[in-house]
């Protein structure tokens, strides 16, 4: 008997912090209760929105009321209620700062489901683009349609260096990467209010997810790859969906992956007459077998064996550096 | 017992629980990644298809890629995709100037959309001259007034103006295209028993297939494509073959024949507005 309560005793200890203890400095929308409609808590748009935005949007977090309803003894448990840190900077009644909504220290928990396909049908053109069709077809008018670029402009800024700095101390310049869009203006001026997903129906593209850590920068195997560099003519020229070749079949943005084939570069980079870079690198590979790619690669991959794509598109057997003599 | 070694029992309890959940957790990670290798090792290999679509508005115009059309690749030859070809064939189509003029647009909208050649409001931005002065929209006056009405300011307003104008200009020739295509492809799935791949062409008319496992599938448009006066339909088989898998595999349609060409549409002349 005596063991018998110290293994429930034990058991008990054990699961306590899981399971007894709450920490109510943490929000989960995970939290059965937390699953009601979103503007039970949420309202679209927030009060005041005029103040700090030139949108209607939701900016800020819920009322006191949204908390309170349920969660009275917390509020009111001694002169720093914990509850209180979910929003604001401080616990006291008389500092009413709040952190950035959302905010950007705090995990993910919603992934965006957004179907890249159907955006692309609804901007389509009716057949061919106009300004090829036209005698200043080597000129380059303005853009007159929209394309990935209303939501994928060029990053404004150079991306923030992952924890342990760049590997090969290589930052990447600001003309790497696109950009994402990072509020609501790019969906709320076509799904405001009768075409949805609305701006109500946040379940619409807003889907719980197990809760990560938002990426400082996006993944990339090739990360010396500028998507607004092409050398001093800017010669990327190219539509997005011409090496993104998968996007225009996505439904979704889960497990959505970049998808560009060796083909898009070596179009241009490994041209008789203009440039061998990847034949150059193999050239290199075969005379040293721990040769480290580096035109488009940085250490993590360029050490790696070429992929058999690289090796046909050089017209060449495929090779493993364990097989280079 | 005293209460210290009931805690240092304890204690040793918790951590010996906590080495067993490692150990648990160790080797159903060490699991899942085995899985993934075998995965990987086992993956098959598959093909892909460069597709190319260039086309002529006359006989005496120049060739260009076809930009921004939707193309499916269904499994199944021709023959066992009969029924399904045939509906494709058999459905009647609404040109856009024609949808847009039985939906009450605008002379002036119906021109802002032949002028980049759009299929809808969202192909473009509307600027500020299309709201007023001589070149102004009357539905795009009208929804920019209510959108300053309601968000307040001139370039929300703007930006924001198509969430003011009726669903039927909206994006209703959008919608009723889907609606057609949906149901073809619901059918296509039901008649091929598996899914149906789709892409769109860039701006110089190319696209790809990807993951493609050997054997026989048909390339199609679904619903015919305005060219100029003429509706251009696409429904050709294709082969991937085993030595197709190594490389892409090229494959240039267009409304004109030529030896490169593997596929012609059939063209029929757009049906008159009623």
């Amino acid at each position: 008997m005596n063991t018998i309560v110290k293994v429930s005793v034990f058991i008990c200890v054990c699961l306590w912090p899981i399971y007894g203890a709450v920490d109510y400095t943490k929000f989960s929308h995970s939290t059965p209760k937390h699953k009601s409609a979103c503007n039970t808590c949420h309202k679209v748009p927030t009060k005041d929105w005029t103040r700090t935005s030139v949108f209607p949007d939701i900016i800020d977090y819920p009322d006191h009321d949204a908390c309170v309803s349920c969660h009275r003894a917390q509020f009111f448990r001694g002169a720093r209620p914990p509850i209180c840190s979910v929003c604001h900077l401080k616990t006291s009644p008389r500092d009413e700062a709040r952190y950035a909504f959302r905010n950007p220290a705090s995990k993910l928990q919603f992934t965006i489901d957004f179907p890249h396909d159907r955006h692309q049908d609804v901007i389509a053109l009716r057949q061919i683009n106009p300004w090829r069709s036209k005698l200043l077809a080597h000129a380059s008018p303005p853009q007159n349609f929209n394309n990935c670029t209303i939501c994928h402009a060029q990053a404004a800024a150079v991306s923030t260096p992952p924890a342990g700095g760049w590997l090969d101390s290589y930052a990447p310049p600001a003309a790497t990467f696109k950009a994402v869009p990072a509020d609501h203006s790019s969906c709320f001026n076509c799904h405001w209010k009768s075409q949805e997903p609305v701006a109500s129906n946040c379940n619409g593209c807003h889907k719980l997810a197990t809760p990560d850590a938002a990426a400082t920068i996006p993944t990339r195997i090739s990360l010396k790859f500028m998507h607004d560099g092409g050398g001093e003519k800017k010669q990327h020229v190219a539509e997005c969906t011409t090496c993104h070749i998968n996007i225009t079949k996505s439904a979704t943005s889960r497990g959505l992956k970049p998808d560009v084939p060796i083909t898009s570069c070596t179009e241009c980079h490994n041209k008789e007459g203009l440039r061998q870079d990847l034949n150059t690198e193999l050239a290199a590979l075969d005379k040293n077998k721990t040769f480290t790619c580096v035109y488009c690669h940085t250490s993590n991959i360029g050490k790696l064996d070429a992929p058999a794509s690289h090796y046909l598109i050089a017209q060449r057997p495929p090779l493993k550096r364990r097989d280079i003599k | 017992m005293s209460r210290n070694g009931f805690a240092q029992k304890l204690l040793s309890g918790r951590q010996s629980l906590c080495v067993c959940v490692s150990v648990v957790m160790f080797s159903q990670a060490l699991l899942n990644h085995r899985g993934t290798e075998n995965q990987d090792a086992t993956a098959r290999p598959s093909g892909v298809v460069r597709l190319r679509a260039r086309v002529k508005l006359t006989d005496s115009a120049p060739l260009r890629g076809l930009a921004r059309k939707r193309f499916f690749l269904i499994h199944g030859s021709l023959e066992q995709n009969r029924a399904l070809v045939e509906a494709i064939e058999r459905q009647p189509l609404v040109t856009r100037d024609c949808y847009y003029t039985k939906n009450g647009a605008s002379p002036a909208l119906i021109e802002w959309l032949k002028e980049a050649d759009c299929e809808s409001v969202y192909c473009r931005d509307v600027e500020q001259d299309s709201i007023a002065g001589s070149k102004a929209v009357p539905e795009f006056a009208m929804a920019f007034a209510a959108s300053e009405k309601e968000f307040g300011n001139a370039t929300t307003a703007r930006k924001w103006l198509t969430t003011n104008l009726p669903p039927n200009l909206r994006d209703g020739f959008y919608r009723d295209r889907k609606g057609v295509i949906d149901a073809l492809l619901k059918q296509a799935q039901a008649s091929s028993g598996a899914p149906v791949q789709s892409v769109m062409t860039d701006r110089n008319g190319t696209a790809f297939f990807t993951d493609l496992a050997p054997g026989t599938y048909v390339i199609t448009n679904l619903v015919p494509t305005e060219l100029g006066q003429t509706l251009a339909t696409w429904n050709c088989e294709l082969q991937i073959k085993a030595d197709d898998l190594a490389s892409e595999k090229p494959y240039l349609i267009s409304n004109r024949k030529d030896r490169l060409v593997k596929c012609v549409a059939v063209e029929k002349p757009a049906p008159p507005c009623q």
